[in-house]
């Protein structure tokens, strides 16, 4: 049994959260609240670009997803959550698990049954002939394989934290948005407008959600519960990081995809169904040890 | 003058109070008496995993009402179905099931899943009303349900009653072939649904009761973007074949990471996953991966496929003549009973289906039979539904192969030779 395989592996699953628990984090850090709602952002990238991909090459298809994810993340947030900016975390969050659960029914009845499938082809490259390097029955390098998909998401997810780190260091955007995490009220004393920078937060998150919505999508199939089937690790990725930080998430959502991955491969047979309860084992231990997560943000509300 | 133009009160409470005793008496089973409308159940499974199965579902169910209802209905009333969506969850199910029985009036349950059935069988047990399901194959109801071969006595009923052959049978059938083909050694991946690991543990127990050796069996979720951690775990034996049950989303994502992967060997798929989606989506690397599927050699299938094929277009798939079979036992249920009560139906469903009576593969040759004072033998289209005293149903099993993006149907193994795996008394 290779350890690096499954180091692969493992990567491969923390990129798809890490894109997705970004934008989660972000609208927790800056808006304040725990969008519940946020699988449903996901499927709806991945339904359009499922939709444009029927005309489109891909990447422009994940474009135009992005794009989608974006503007309904916005008109969503305008409709139900902006109205609601003044009453605290505890009803954004329950109207966030409502919305989601009407978004949720309804890409059901737009969408009707049945999963979706993106038209895409996978190259396989294998790595042969490396040496054996073994600790019992568990070989630390063994031969292994990467395939061109696994490549795209790795490689997203790289292109996206490069552009996030850029964007939070770089622009004024970015750093009001730091601002406006680390303290509202003195960012908006120092002339921050600190509803253009929600705005732009939701558009983000958005954003994120489409690019990670096609990811999955392409990796599995589009269907109603594309989002909703993954919004628990993407929870779990970013309360592990430390929530409201996106580095932290990014380091959060490696962990849990590495945690899945070798406890498949190395847990006892009759254990390997529990694979994702491992992972949120591990972040039960972690917050007793460190309650602020891996960033050092701790949670205090809701 | 303020009246005029209005109904008064007790006029309105009079009109008020007999058009629901009326429209209540409409709804309701109305026993021996003709003209009105009965009403039979189905939870369906319009959401969820196993969605892509329930429209030929539906439409046997659709067309088989159609066909009995244009012969005059059972004792001369319309069935009426009320179908309600489950998603395949057990909870949802338990609320479906008391709203189609509470609610609705139906007087029988046309539907449920293994893993709706198993958890909620206290539940069942309780509504006293008879469920007639094509859906499943769990080895659980190999020893539970049915009338217990004394269908007058309810005291010792069961009241779930399938028309599709149990996991046991069919996993037998694919353990046959795979050790006809030489795979002494196979792995095994499953989801963790009671669906999944019922055809699971049904592959094993027969492959291994038949000399053959499991290398590794390991338990996946359903849902993962990817199951290249269990593949690379499993093929870290060594085994000629690989058997894979889980709902065909999943199945779809784990047989694509398998041959991005190009690990090899031969997949043996369990019955839901004889899809074209499968095919046509992981490519041709599933060449020659097979499933061995309840058979359609009812000796009414050519009656169901003509009746279906004016229904609409949906595809038929192992479940489909069962529902038919379903409609039809539990429409001629009725009729033999004289009233359409959940007892009279439940005390009925196995003399319809057993013993020497004149044989009828229709509801009309059974009502026929019935007014000409004969006892009848229903003959369906999946198998010729004999009901066991457990509610089971022998059936042949067939084998689908993948040839490029669809299944062909290959090899037929009849229900004598699988016989063994289902010994008299426990089946």
């Amino acid at each position: 049994m290779g350890l690096a395989q499954n180091v692969v592996f493992g990567l491969v699953t923390g990129s798809y959260i890490a894109i997705a628990a970004i934008g989660f984090t972000l609208i927790y850090g800056i808006v304040n609240m725990i969008n519940f709602a946020y699988g449903e952002y996901l499927t709806i990238g991945a339904f359009t670009g499922v939709l444009a991909a029927g005309a489109l090459p891909l990447p422009l298809a994940a474009l135009a997803a992005m794009v989608g994810g974006g503007v309904a993340s916005l008109l969503l947030a305008w409709a139900f959550f902006t109205p609601i900016n003044d009453t605290g975390p505890v009803p954004m969050l329950l109207t966030s698990i409502g919305l989601g659960l009407v978004l949720r029914n309804a890409i059901r009845i737009a969408a009707g049954q049945g999963a979706r499938y993106y038209d895409t082809t996978t190259s396989t490259f294998h790595l042969r002939g490396l040496p054996d390097l073994s600790v019992g029955s568990v070989d630390l390098l063994g031969n292994f394989f990467v395939t061109s998909r696994m490549l795209v998401v790795v490689g997203c997810a790289v292109a996206v934290f490069l552009v996030l780190h850029a964007l939070l260091t770089r622009t004024d955007i970015g750093i009001a948005m730091r601002a406006m995490g680390d303290d509202e009220s003195l960012a908006r004393v120092r002339g921050i407008d600190t509803q253009f920078v929600r705005n732009a937060v939701w558009v983000l998150a958005g954003v994120l959600a489409g690019l990670a919505g096609v990811l999955i999508g392409i990796q599995t199939n589009v269907n109603v519960t594309t989002g909703f089937s993954h919004i628990l690790q993407i929870l779990a990725a970013a309360i592990l990081g430390g929530a409201g930080s996106p580095y932290g998430a990014i380091a959060g959502s490696y962990v849990i995809g590495l945690v899945v991955a070798l406890s498949t491969a190395f847990l006892p047979s009759s254990m390997t169904g529990l694979s994702s309860a491992m992972a949120f084992l591990v972040l039960v231990v972690v917050l007793l040890v460190k309650p602020s997560g891996i960033a050092g943000t701790e949670v205090r509300e809701a | 003058m303020a009246n005029e133009g209005h109904v008064n009160r007790r006029t309105f409470l009079k009109v008020a109070g007999g058009s629901g005793l009326a429209a209540t008496a409409g709804c309701i089973g109305l026993g021996g008496d003709s003209g009105g409308t009965i009403v039979l159940g189905q939870p369906a499974a319009q959401t969820g995993q196993w969605d892509f199965l329930q429209p030929g579902v539906s439409q046997a169910t659709d067309v088989a009402i159609q066909q009995i209802n244009d012969a005059g209905g059972p004792l001369g009333n319309e069935l009426e179905l009320q179908r309600r969506d489950t998603g395949v969850d057990p909870n949802e199910a338990r609320s479906v099931t008391t709203q189609l029985i509470e609610n609705d009036d139906a007087v029988a349950i046309l539907g449920l899943f293994s893993s709706e059935i198993n958890p909620l069988w206290d539940f069942l047990q309780e509504q006293e009303t008879p469920v007639v399901t094509p859906w499943p194959g769990s080895n659980f109801l190999d020893t539970n349900g049915g009338d217990h071969d004394t269908p007058d006595d309810l005291s010792d009923d069961e009241w779930v009653w399938r028309t599709v052959i149990s996991d046991t049978v069919h996993t037998a059938g694919a353990a046959l072939r795979a050790l006809d083909q030489d795979h002494d050694t196979v792995g095994v991946i499953n989801g963790t649904t009671e669906g999944a690991r019922s055809w699971a543990d049904g592959f094993i127990e027969a492959f291994e009761a038949n000399d053959g050796t499991i290398a590794e069996r390991i338990e996946v979720e359903q849902e993962q973007s990817s199951y290249q951690s269990a593949l690379d775990r499993l093929f870290g034996n060594d085994f000629s074949a690989f058997a894979v049950s889980m709902p065909l989303e999943s199945a779809t994502t784990l047989l694509s990471d398998w041959a991005d992967g190009e690990y090899g060997r031969k997949p043996i798929l369990s019955d839901p996953l004889a899809q074209p989606d499968l095919a046509s989506q992981v490519g041709s690397a599933l060449d020659g991966a097979w499933a061995a599927s309840p058979g359609q050699s009812g000796p009414g299938y050519d009656t169901f496929e003509s009746a279906y094929q004016d229904g609409g277009d949906a595809e038929i798939n192992a479940w489909t003549p069962p529902a038919w079979d379903v409609v039809n036992v539990t429409a001629l249920a009725i009729e033999r009973a004289g009233e359409a009560s959940a007892e009279a139906i439940e005390q009925n469903l196995g003399p319809v289906t057993r013993g020497d009576g004149t044989e009828v593969s229709t509801f009309e040759e059974g009502q026929q039979a019935l007014e000409d004072g004969d006892e009848i033998n229903y003959q369906g289209a999946a198998t010729p539904v004999d009901f066991t005293g457990f509610g089971n149903v022998v059936g042949s099993v067939v084998i689908n192969e993948v040839q490029g993006d669809s299944f062909e149907q290959v090899e037929t193994i009849p229900a004598e030779d699988i016989q063994e795996f289902v010994p008299e008394g426990e089946y």
